[in-house]
This record gives C-alpha cells, sequence and structure tokens, in this order.
C-alpha cells in the first residue's frame, strides 16, 4: 500500500494539538476532569503518532530515546523523595505537606510524565523490534 | 439490568475466546477485553446513586462514588502492562517455532522431543 | 463426549455468573460521604478522583509506577535487539 500525502500532513498538523491537550489534562487535574494517568496516556499517543507516521529518524530530532528513559526512572525516584518528604517533616509517608494544591499539582505532573514515557516506551520497542535502539 | 446482562456477556465471550482460542495473538486480545469487562463492571457499581460527576464546582452533593473510579486506574494501566508483556512473549515465541498458530507450535515442540 | 462436557461446564459457569451478577443490592455510602464532606478541605483539590489517588490512596499510585517500570525492562529484554 502506497503512503500518501494525506498521513503526512496530518500528522504534522495535528500532533502539536494533541501534545498540548495532553498537558492540559495533567497541569488542570485537580480542577476539571482528567489528571496524571489521563494526560499521560494523550502525551504517549501524540508521540506515537509521529513515530508511526513519519519514522523514528524524525522523532529523535526532538525527544531522545535516552531522554524518555530517563524521565521514566527519575518520575519513580520524585515520587518517592515526595513520599519521603513527607517522613522527614514528620507528618507520614507519602501525606500532602506543602499548601494544600501543591503537592498534588506537582505529583500530577510528574505521574503524567512517567506514565506517558513508560507507554511511549513500550511501544516503540514493540512497534519497531529494536531495530532502531542503542 | 440490561447493563449488568451486556457485561456479563462481555466477560463470557472473551474467556470463551481465550480458551478456544487456536492463535495466540486472538488470545491476548481476548485477554485485554476481558480486563476492560472487569473494570466497566466496578464503575458500573460504584455508578448507581448519585447523578453528578465526582467534581466539586459549585454546591454539587450528590455525586456518584469516587472511590472506583480511582481504583480503576491504577487497574488499567496494569492491564496494559500485562498485555505488552505477552505480546513480547508472543514474539519470542515466533522468533523461535516461525509461526503463531498454538497446533502448529505443538506440533514443532513434539517432532523436537523425538 | 468431551464437547459436551466442556458446554456443560461452560454453560453452569455462565449461569451462576449472571446469576451472581443480576442481584442489585443498596450500596452502602460510608467513603463516599467522607470524602464528600473532607477531600476538598484536607487535600485542596476540587476533583475527587485526583484527591483519591494522590493523597488519601498514593501508595497505589507508587506501586503502579513500578509496574509501568517492570514492564518495560520487561519488553526490552524480549524484544530489543543488540546492534
Amino acid at each position: 500500500m502506497k503512503k500518501t500525502n494525506i498521513l503526512d500532513v496530518v500528522s504534522r498538523k495535528l500532533s502539536p494539538f494533541i501534545l498540548l491537550f495532553g498537558v492540559y489534562l495533567v497541569t488542570f487535574g485537580h480542577i476539571s476532569p482528567g489528571g496524571g494517568f489521563q494526560g499521560g496516556v494523550a502525551l504517549a499517543s501524540g508521540l506515537l503518532l509521529i513515530l508511526l507516521a513519519q519514522g523514528p529518524a524524525v522523532l529523535k530530532r526532538t525527544f531522545s530515546l535516552e531522554g524518555i528513559s530517563l524521565v521514566e526512572v527519575f518520575g519513580y525516584g520524585l515520587f518517592l523523595l515526595a513520599g519521603l518528604a513527607g517522613f522527614l517533616w514528620g507528618v507520614g509517608f507519602l501525606s500532602p505537606i506543602l499548601l494544600p494544591p501543591r503537592t498534588i499539582f506537582i505529583l500530577n505532573i510528574v505521574i503524567g510524565a512517567k506514565v506517558g514515557a513508560g507507554i511511549t516506551l513500550i511501544c516503540w520497542h514493540l512497534f519497531l523490534e529494536g531495530e532502531d535502539s542503542e | 439490568m440490561i447493563a449488568l446482562l451486556l457485561i456479563a456477556l462481555l466477560f463470557l465471550v472473551s474467556l470463551v475466546g481465550i480458551i478456544l482460542s487456536k492463535n495466540l495473538i486472538r488470545k491476548v486480545m481476548a485477554l485485554n477485553m476481558l480486563n476492560s469487562a472487569v473494570i466497566i463492571l466496578f464503575i458500573f457499581f460504584g455508578s448507581l446513586k448519585g447523578t453528578h460527576a465526582p467534581i466539586l464546582v459549585g454546591d454539587e452533593t450528590d455525586i456518584v462514588d469516587p472511590v472506583p473510579q480511582a481504583l480503576m486506574l491504577t487497574a488499567i494501566v496494569v492491564g496494559i502492562c500485562v498485555t505488552a508483556l505477552a505480546l513480547g512473549f508472543i514474539y519470542k515465541l515466533y522468533e523461535r517455532y516461525g509461526t503463531t498458530e498454538l497446533q502448529e507450535i505443538e506440533q514443532q515442540v513434539h517432532r523436537n522431543d523425538q | 463426549m468431551n464437547r459436551v462436557f466442556q458446554g456443560a461446564v461452560l454453560l453452569l459457569f455462565s449461569f451462576l455468573l449472571l446469576a451472581s451478577v443480576l442481584v442489585e443490592k443498596e450500596p452502602k455510602e460510608y467513603p463516599k460521604t467522607y470524602f464528600l464532606e473532607r477531600g476538598t478541605h484536607e487535600t485542596g483539590a476540587v476533583n475527587l478522583v485526583t484527591a483519591l489517588y494522590l493523597a488519601y490512596r498514593a501508595y497505589d499510585t507508587l506501586g503502579e509506577t513500578i509496574v509501568l517500570i517492570g514492564a518495560v525492562t520487561g519488553v526490552l529484554v524480549l524484544v530489543g535487539r543488540e546492534k
């Protein structure tokens, strides 16, 4: 099946809006419907649209594979640090310590980045079968 | 009432699909559908009382139950991870035996044993 | 004979499943009223579901991040190819 121009044009024009919508879902997660998980999956689908329609070389110009892996691993570390910070403050593991919406806001962003990076990595390796990973 | 019948039908069809499928990829798809049926069942039982979404804008007090929704978010992500690992296993089997049909894999295993 | 036995077991299981699912019980609402009254004041989030999975049940979210790391590592081991 020949690749037509429609996929090329639509994927390049639509993908930044999908990423923007994902960022909106993550950052406004404590006021309107959304949150970390939903926004993370929207971010992952924005990245995967470019990966499938343009190829991995175009995606590596902005988001490298090592960068996404680092976001994935450090997301877990940040979440653990947030929990241990509650420990040090004397309140208990993983309870909100800063002024009321701040902890949940930061944790939403961390979860959004981590879920987005995780699902992008899973689908990258499954779709491309390791032919481009170093 | 009819919603519960549909959810039970989805569960049964997925279970029959896992047991009776001869292609491995169809088994994994049926496993994912089974996961979805259970998640929908939990959220349905949480929505029986109440009319509004659990977001307190204004003075809403007649909300649905938010607890099953928060628990099922994690369940959805765990379902994705199980499906991804199952597809990874199918890839390894395809590399080793050259097919994704269950009966041909069994035949090759029997021939290797003899 | 084997097919008949399998069909009978499947029909029995489906009848049990339908009987257990079609009984609609009145749900008790203690957690819902607790979170309705005190959720916004204690955590500062208007979205109750976000307040639940990030403040009252943050441990489950931590475990879910561990599951994601495990899945990514597993897929990398199974499918990744050395250059």
